[in-house]
């Protein structure tokens, strides 16, 4: 099994093409950093978060006193206001204008992540098939499920190396950019019952990276089985990177029907528990993450049948 | 070598929806032979191998491998088969050496002393780490012939193995699949609708016909064997004189003007020197004698037309 897998790495990274998508991911991650820095982030540099904490804390009392705000709204600007008072208080700096304001944004590069390694696991299996090479592949004393199992695990480790390029990119570029300060500045967060807390910056970076990560993991996991299914690269890609954009936008068309919390698209993007806005009321984490795991091993289960029962004919 | 044979299919049938391709196949292929299967276009070598491979479902019958189910002992059964199935597609954008090391690496006990040896059998050394896009045909069907034996397969399958080749290319594999037969004792199963290929290669062919196994003969027997009636071709003068003495003649069962100055005689070949001899005695003078072996080709379709062989 292992042997497979580095099979599966060879045939990944001896390819140029494997190469210019993480040449990709690296210039994306400068370029929006750089675009970002350039525009604002500079500027907030030194001491003067004291001061923007104070102007942003008079704004969003006077946006308190208007009567029109519902109660959603009153508790979000209330709990910024107590947030920025504990940074204040406690003399922590604010993330504006340090490093971490830009790797926390690059977070938000996940999902160029999610379409470089379905552009990968679309590829793997449909390619074998249009170049003929899976004629070869299969008849060697290894299962076909190990096979198809060693092509996933490897398009897998592609996405962890692009998330781990993200991660490094991101902190080496922003720490060139901002300097490399404030290195133990904790994160100040708030739970969900209103307490304040501190954070380590890199494990709660790492954990929003795992949250997102299962969205990607679903996508990929789709890719991989329209790939084995249809034994085409070009819908697999095609399929699941249009699936990626217009999910959202369906489930908006879809969101009055009940039965839709039950679709995967209502379902990948975990961080909507964090911020309080399930799709559909009622739905909670474990809710998502159970249809998540259903999902999951509904497309494995159809990849692994189809490729095992397949008649190589072509 | 023991007298088990390395492939037995046993009413082997595929179906694919309700059109039968394969019907009921039952041989097997004893060790040690260059074996082939000859047919038409459709006639079913390509689907057969792919099931002894094991790449196409059986949807009834059973295919042993030295004994070991294909279907159900996979693995095991795998393990003695190295194959190239139709043309050897490799991953153009590895090396030669790479795509040697990717099949090794399936098979436990390879070693790279083993990919360097089967480099220099296939005589491959020194374009080895080139990548395999850069390739002529030739080279690639070498580097098929690599990775197919890399794993010291005790049985060679090769579907088409010389689709694309050139004649030098074809004589090359040939000369190497009989090297491999005699040193190192491999079985090899070889599939082509070319006859003249075959007749080259080939100790024992089955003939398949739609998914039917017509027959399984010593490729002599389909050259023409010797105990048949043959048509030879006499060259005499004068032409007519011979032509009537000849019909007298016992054991004669044909004959007829050929060409300018000779008789086409259809008669087995230990009657021969007596055809002479009368000849001879009418004083009609003989200038040549020539057998004409029926071409391979009137052969087979006599066989694949008219059913069994007479």
């Amino acid at each position: 099994m292992v042997n497979l897998v580095l099979n599966e790495n060879m045939k990944i990274y001896r390819r140029v093409r494997t190469w210019i998508l993480v040449g990709l991911m690296v210039a994306f991650v400068l370029f929006v950093n750089i675009i970002e820095w350039h525009s604002g982030g500079k500027k907030a540099q030194g001491e003067g978060w004291r001061t923007e904490l104070h102007q942003e804390n008079q704004q969003w009392s006077k946006v308190l006193k208007q009567r029109e705000l519902n109660k959603e709204e009153r508790t979000y600007y209330e709990q910024r206001i107590a947030l920025n008072d504990y940074h204040l208080k406690q003399d922590i700096r604010s993330t504006d204008g340090t490093m971490w304001d830009g790797v926390y944004g690059s977070a938000n590069l996940m999902i160029v992540i999610t379409i470089f390694t379905i552009i990968i696991v679309g590829d793997s299996v449909a390619s074998e098939f249009s170049s003929g090479t899976i004629k070869l592949l299969l008849i060697r004393p290894a299962s076909r499920i190990k096979v198809l199992a060693s092509k996933y695990i490897s398009v897998m480790l592609f996405g962890m190396l692009l998330l781990l390029t993200l991660f490094i990119v991101s902190f080496v570029g922003n720490g060139i950019l901002y300097g490399f300060g404030y290195m133990d500045l904790p994160l100040i967060n708030m739970t969900a019952d209103g307490q304040i807390v501190e954070r380590n910056m890199v494990l709660n970076l790492w954990k929003t990276y795992m949250l997102n990560g299962v969205s990607t993991v679903m996508y990929v996991t789709l890719a991989f089985m329209i790939s084995s299914a249809f034994r085409s690269s070009a819908m697999a890609i095609g399929f699941s990177v249009g699936a990626l954009f217009a999910g959202n936008l369906v489930m908006q068309a879809l969101q009055r029907f009940d039965w839709s919390k039950y679709l995967l698209f209502a379902n990948t993007d975990l961080a909507q528990y964090l911020n309080g806005h399930p799709f559909q009321e009622g739905m909670t984490l474990s809710f998502s993450i159970g249809v998540l795991v259903v999902y999951f091993f509904v497309f494995n289960l159809i990849s692994w049948l189809i490729f095992t029962r397949r008649d190589v004919a072509a | 070598m023991s007298n088990e044979p390395i492939i037995s299919l046993g009413n082997v049938t595929k179906r694919i929806g309700r059109t039968t391709i394969i019907d009921n196949l039952t041989f097997d292929v004893p060790q040690g032979e260059i074996f082939g299967f000859l047919g038409p276009n459709g006639a079913g070598k390509t689907t057969t191998i792919r099931m002894i491979v094991g790449l196409m479902s059986i949807t009834e019958g059973q295919i042993l491998i030295k004994g070991k189910n294909i279907k159900t002992e996979f693995e095991e059964a795998i393990r003695h088969i190295g194959a190239i199935v139709e043309s050897p597609e490799m991953y153009k954008y590895l090396s030669g050496y790479q795509n040697l090391v990717h099949y090794a690496r399936m098979v436990p006990g390879v070693s790279k002393e083993r990919i360097d040896e089967v480099v220099s059998l296939v005589k491959l050394e020194n374009r080895i780490h080139d990548k395999v896009k850069k390739y002529s045909l030739g080279m690639r069907q070498r580097l098929g012939v690599a990775q197919a034996l890399l794993h010291r397969p005790s049985l060679l399958i090769l579907d088409e193995p010389t689709n694309g080749l050139d004649p030098a290319g074809i004589r090359e594999l040939r000369d190497y699949l009989r090297y491999l037969t005699r040193k190192e004792g491999i079985t090899v199963v070889v599939s082509s609708h070319l006859l003249s290929e075959m007749e080259l290669m080939c100790d024992r062919v089955a003939i398949l016909q739609r998914g039917k196994l017509v027959d399984v003969m010593p490729i002599q027997d389909l050259t023409g064997g010797s105990d048949q009636a043959q048509t030879y071709l006499i060259q005499a003068h004068p032409l007519e004189q011979a032509f009537v003495a000849i019909r007298n003649m016992d054991g004669v069962q044909g004959v007829m003007l050929a060409q300018e100055g000779t008789v086409e005689v259809k008669t087995e070949r230990e009657c021969i020197p007596d055809i002479l001899t009368g000849l001879m005695q009418n004083h009609i003078r003989i200038y040549g004698v020539q057998m004409v072996s029926k071409s391979l080709e009137d052969r087979f379709l006599e066989i694949t037309e008219g059913g069994q062989i007479g």
